[in-house]
């Protein structure tokens, strides 16, 4: 104890009053200031990027949501129909009866401009068409003034919406200029309104011409069927694997590969997942393509990982003395876990499971490789087992899909797509968290 | 060392260094410390005694407002340090702590090389004009805390190699060498072995000629050794403050008594 | 017989195995279940297990060999002049296949007389006309060769699967024997069936290794194969990117290195957003904030991380590209063409990547002890000075492996480079200009029409082989990191 002694006679130096702040900490303090604000910053900056995603998924997405329909009230005589029947072009018979009523119909509204065949069929599309079929279908209605909706062409849609304007107008043979001049008195007049786009919802992918039509609907029961698998193999194998790490597995080479393999599988990228299905479930097993029972059992293999990892710690926080006290009574070990542990940890397993598929749900990338893009989801599958083996796309590669066509008028279609995926993610997590709320135990 | 007489020093003639008035510290709902009022001396090593939870390392923690770090802890009341309000508003913390050193339960040294953790108060207060300063104030330190010998040689491996007792020394040194002018310990030889407590005892001993020591014990044994003032807290209360000797072999207060000699603790 | 309907027999007989086993059991005791050495479900359990198990294997393993074995006999029997030029056995299989599954359909639909689809001597021009007639589809390739295959194959399969399903229904019938035979009151049918479920416990549990295994397979062969085609020197080495759309071989130049750059580069451009961000953030979060306000913008920013990748992606190419190219654009510095760019694609990872950052260093913050944070207080130091000095050094090695997780993170990223980065491979430093990834390039050599056997599909694999070792290496060498740094404070 030298040391101290050596120095033993040296006073500490005496400091100012603690009253005044020095120069030194009043810099200090600044610093201190400045550090505090770039933690803020960065908050802010995250979550104004999150208000921005938001912002734009709803503004860009919510007119998806909407169509722009012609309301006109057309009544067709007995007559009318008769004689276009007899015609030869029998539509353009249709069409022209149908302009001289809306010729008719603006004049009593008092709505003066001008407009011809090829306006109207740029606008609405080949209305006679519509017509014929509903007239041939319901003859009863000959006579009797019916109201149709007749939805405009998706540029008129897209005049709606900003999309197109009559500055940016390239005149083609889809769109011209005087026709939105008339677009514009029928919306004065109140012919041309909005109207929800059922069509949206359950539509199928309706080709690269026709934005229009395209809906989510068939993709929306792709997908479906795509968690039916993901949840009847994940779910079994992933608290099957789980219980058997958490409870059984001795500590030897073998649980620790698995355990390697586990937290290393949680990290490979999604597309890899995608390769292994492309690679052993269509090229060596010879299952359909664009199946959603291929694209369930990929997303099952990318999502066993979470699942496993989240059910073993809810078996985790089961307290050991649950285990000890059903093997007091004489229980075996297994039936201590399925009679005792597995129940008490089933709310947080449930809970892992919902955000696995969720996490799921809205995974793309493996999905392309194995031929599930948009285009192929054309038609509902017949039947239950149908669904699982027909050429199927799921929400998120339709959306993809749509994103990448040329023509501008999807991306509204993509946006509104996000909107319904991001719906059924959210419901998903709200079943999770009101779960995890309902069963919530503190041990 | 171990069975050192009880020392009857000239406690008398010094200076108080600080003064608390009417303490009264909540844990939320709990209070914590009530009405504690006490004179600390400078130059004197003062030992906090009493049972679990009696509050007295919350009482040393006020002391240099360690306790404003807990988000629901209030402190009500005077503590004043050579007459200023070290909870009056003008107070920087910051500036309190350099004043008032602390060193604590468990030996914490930083996860950087010996020289760093050592260096580190002397940077941030300023106190080097430079690298040279900077390895004396170092040498300075590390020699108060009487670890240099040991270390003098490894200055650059990392703190945390050392064993326990060292690793204690390291952070008395590291206290020391901000230069303060109280120095608190909380406890400081509770995760060493007796000869490591050994050696810090001596040390604290050594340190009074310079500061004034605070110590909290839950060990009456270290409070005879190393001390010359004693304050027993039981339950939130300052029971009995006054000369070590006096409370060890003769105190005034029943509850005292009975701590002292095993009754309660 | 029908798959679905083979599988609803099976599991009838182990319902039918279950409550026979559980009467047998009963009876032997004199239907006093206290007499059962277990509780009489287990016997029914006992016999259930016996009849589905085993069949339901065989099952399983037939219906991936079967394919296997009758490609490889019929594979034998298409004489070698029956491959066209340009084209490999592969392709021509594939027409088999194609053809043996249209036969079926035609034949299922009623489109075509049973005599026809198997008659040997049938003529292709006519079978391939009422192949069409019935909707199936067909190719120009039809020819006698891959007919008479085609026939071959469709005849094995039905043979195959008839004899397979012979074989489940008697492996089903043994079992329920077995487990009736044993179903007496001296069993011990609870330690059976207990034995049984940890056999399928640890199998479930090794699905874990046999994906890697299939991972690891199915990039190899496929690697291996690419290799044969295309020099493994020019892949690595080679530094221009143009695949032929039309050709086989040849007209291709497939250098890796362009790719990689674009995929290193739009990392970093992520990195560069998303580290500084999530960082501080975590920081704020666990050092600053009031629990009041973690409990708000925690999640908030989770948010960020639930929100799926394709959404990020069409974020990058409808929002943000068109931003940053009014900005950059022609209008602007000039220094943008296009709204995809490695700026686009960076900037929008480098959000996905901010809740990703700020979470595992979050976790890592809060696991240096409280003692370090108070040593430092106690000596005087401010708040961000103990964080700069004390916590962040002793967090680095944790952070580093968040960082370096969050890397292969952005490496193994799809669809925003897909969307936002653009399709031309360059080797260029503007990062306003378009480039592309391994990923990108993954989705797009394998979702075009070039077959599985040309080497411009198959260096998907090579990619896919270059990204899993990538990433693997990253998440092992991060994940030893983080795991030494938590056992430093355990």
């Amino acid at each position: 104890m030298t040391d101290a002694s050596l120095n033993g006679a040296e006073e500490p130096r005496r400091r100012g009053s603690i009253h005044e702040i020095d120069a030194r900490t009043r810099k200090r303090n600044a610093r201190e200031a400045r550090f505090k604000g770039y933690g803020i910053g960065a908050i802010l900056v995250g979550l104004f990027f999150l208000v921005v995603l938001a912002v734009s998924i709803v503004s860009s997405g919510l007119p998806a949501f909407t169509k722009t329909v012609v309301k006109v009230e057309f009544t067709m005589s007995q007559e009318q129909y008769d004689e276009a029947e007899s015609t030869l072009f029998k539509t353009a018979a249709y069409s022209d009866i149908f302009i001289a009523q809306l010729r008719d119909t603006m004049e009593e509204e008092g709505v003066e401009v001008a407009f011809d065949e090829g306006s109207i069929e740029r606008l609405l599309g080949k209305v006679g068409g519509t017509l014929r079929e509903f007239y041939t279908a319901n003859e009863d209605q000959l006579g009797q003034p019916v109201t149709f909706q007749l939805p405009a062409s998706s540029r008129v849609d897209g005049y709606f919406n900003g999309r197109v304007t009559r500055e940016g107008l390239t005149e083609s043979r889809f769109l011209e200029l005087t026709d939105l001049d008339l677009v514009d008195a029928l919306a004065d007049a109140g012919v041309i309104t909005q109207a929800f786009n059922w069509t949206f919802l359950t539509g199928s992918d309706s080709g690269v011409d026709n934005p229009g039509g395209a809906g989510i609907g068939v993709s929306v029961v792709g997908s479906f069927f795509m968690m039916l698998v993901v949840l009847v193999l994940a779910l079994p194998i992933g608290v099957a694997a789980s219980i058997y790490l958490e409870e059984f597995a001795p500590q030897n080479k073998f649980t620790d590969l698995i355990e390697v393999n586990i937290s290393n599988l949680a990290a490979v990228p999604s597309i890899v997942f995608g390769i292994l299905g492309l690679a052993v479930f269509i090229q060596f097993m010879h299952l359909p393509q664009s199946a959603p029972l291929v694209g369930g059992l990929v997303l099952t293999l990318m999502t066993l990982p979470t699942i496993i990892i989240s059910t073993r710690a809810s078996l985790k926080s089961v307290p050991p003395s649950i285990r000890d006290a059903a093997l007091g009574v004489g229980a075996s070990k297994m039936q201590s876990v399925f009679h005792h542990v597995l129940p008490l940890a089933m709310p947080g397993i449930l809970t892992g499971t919902i955000i696995g598929l969720a996490q799921a749900l809205g995974e793309t990338a493996p999905l392309l490789l194995i031929g599930m893009v948009g285009f192929v989801a054309r038609d509902y599958p017949d039947g239950f087992v149908g669904g699982f083996t027909e050429a199927n796309s799921a929400m998120p590669a339709q959306i993809y899909t749509w994103a990448a066509r040329a023509d501008a008028s999807f991306y509204e279609k993509a946006w509104g797509g996000i909107i319904v995926l991001l719906v059924f993610l959210l419901l998903m997590n709200v079943i999770a968290i009101l779960l995890r709320r309902k069963f919530e135990r503190r041990w | 060392m171990y069975d050192a007489p009880l020392r009857k020093t000239d406690v008398e003639t010094k200076n108080t260094k600080i003064v608390a008035q009417d303490v009264n510290v909540y844990y939320g709902d709990t209070h914590a410390i009530k009405d504690v009022s006490v004179d600390l001396l400078d130059k004197t090593v003062t030992a906090f005694i009493g049972p679990s939870g009696c509050g007295k390392s919350t009482f040393l923690r006020c002391l240099n407002r360690m306790n404003d770090t807990i988000d629901i802890c209030r402190v009500e009341g005077k503590i004043s340090l050579d007459g200023e309000d070290i909870y009056d508003k003008r107070v920087d913390p910051v500036q309190l702590r350099a004043k008032v050193g602390m060193v604590f339960q468990k030996p914490n040294p930083f996860p950087k090389s010996i020289y760093d953790n050592v260096a580190y108060g002397p940077k941030i207060h300023g106190l080097a004009k430079n690298k040279a300063d900077l390895d004396d104030i170092v040498e300075k330190a590390l020699r108060r805390g009487a670890i240099w010998d040991e270390v003098k040689d490894r200055l650059h491996a990392p703190g945390t190699g050392l064993s326990g007792g060292q690793q204690q020394r390291l952070c008395i040194a590291r206290a020391v060498a901000t230069e303060p002018e109280v120095l608190l310990m909380d406890e400081p030889c509770s995760a060493l072995d007796p000869i490591a407590t050994g050696q810090v005892e001596e040390l604290i001993d050594e340190l009074r000629g310079q500061y004034s020591v605070i110590i909290v014990t839950h060990s009456m044994q270290q409070a005879a050794r190393v001390s010359q003032k004693t304050a027993f807290f039981h339950l939130g209360n300052l029971v009995e403050y006054g000369d070590t000797s006096q409370i060890f072999t003769n105190p005034e207060d029943s509850r005292t008594e009975s701590y002292i000699t095993g009754r309660i603790g | 017989m029908p798959l679905l309907w083979l599988i609803l027999i099976v599991l009838g007989i182990a319902v039918a195995g279950f409550v026979l086993g559980r009467g047998r059991a009963l009876k032997s005791a004199g239907g006093d279940a206290r007499n059962l050495h277990s509780l009489p479900g287990y016997y029914g359990n006992n016999v259930a297990i016996k009849v589905i198990v085993p069949s339901m294997l065989v099952m399983l393993v037939w219906l991936v060999v079967q394919p296997l074995v009758i490609d490889g006999s019929v594979s034998a029997t298409i004489p070698e002049g029956a491959v066209p030029e340009n084209s490999s056995l592969g392709l021509v299989m594939s027409e088999v296949r194609r053809t043996a599954e249209g036969l079926e359909n035609a034949v299922a639909a009623g489109g075509m007389s049973q005599a026809l689809a198997t008659d040997p001597d049938a003529d292709f021009a006519e079978v391939s006309q009422q192949l069409q007639d019935a909707g199936q589809v067909v190719t120009s390739q039809l020819t006698q060769a891959v007919l008479r295959a085609a026939q071959d194959y469709r005849e094995m399969h039905v043979f195959g699967r008839t004899i397979m399903s012979g074989v489940v229904l008697v492996l089903a019938l043994a079992g329920l024997a077995w487990g009736l035979r044993e179903s007496h009151k001296a069993f011990r049918a609870r330690n059976t069936v207990e034995m049984s479920i940890r056999a399928l416990l640890i199998a479930a549990a090794s699905i874990a290794i046999l994906t890697t295994i299939g991972i690891v397979l199915s990039l190899i062969f496929n690697t291996i194969e690419f290799f044969k085609l295309y020099p493994a020197a020019d892949f690595f080495f080679g530094t221009t990117w143009s695949p032929s759309f039309s050709g086989r071989g040849g007209s291709s130049e497939l250098g890796v290195l362009p790719l990689l750059w674009g995929t290193f580069y739009i990392s970093i451009v992520a990195l560069i957003v998303a580290v500084p961000i999530g960082l501080f953030s975590a920081i704020y979060l666990s050092e600053y904030a009031s629990p009041r306000v973690r409990s708000v913008a925690k999640p908030m920013l989770e948010i960020l991380a639930g929100i799926p990748t394709i959404v990020y992606g069409l974020f990058a190419l409808l929002t943000v590209g068109p931003l940053l190219l009014s900005v950059f654009g022609k209008d602007g510095l000039g220094w943008m063409q296009a709204g995809t760019a490695v700026m686009t694609a960076g900037l929008v990872m480098g959000i996905m990547l901010i809740p990703f950052v700020s979470s595992l260093s979050d976790d890592i913050i809060n696991a240096v002890p409280q003692s370090m944070r108070d040593g430092s207080y106690g000596l005087g130091a401010t708040q961000s000075e103990t964080i700069k000095q004390v916590i962040l050094p002793a967090a680095l090695p944790g952070i580093v492996g968040a960082i370096l997780l969050a890397a292969s993170r952005a490496i193994g990223e799809t669809m925003i480079v897909v969307l936002g980065a653009g399709a031309a491979a360059k080797l260029s430093l503007n990062p306003f200009e378009a480039m592309t990834t391994v990923t990108a390039k993954i989705v797009s050599q394998l979702t075009g029409d070039a077959d599985f056997s040309s080497p411009e599909a198959l260096v998907a694999f090579a990619l896919g082989m270059t990204l899993f070792v990538l990433t693997l290496g990253l998440n092992v060498l991060a994940l030893y990191i983080v795991r030494k740094y938590r056992e430093q404070y355990e």
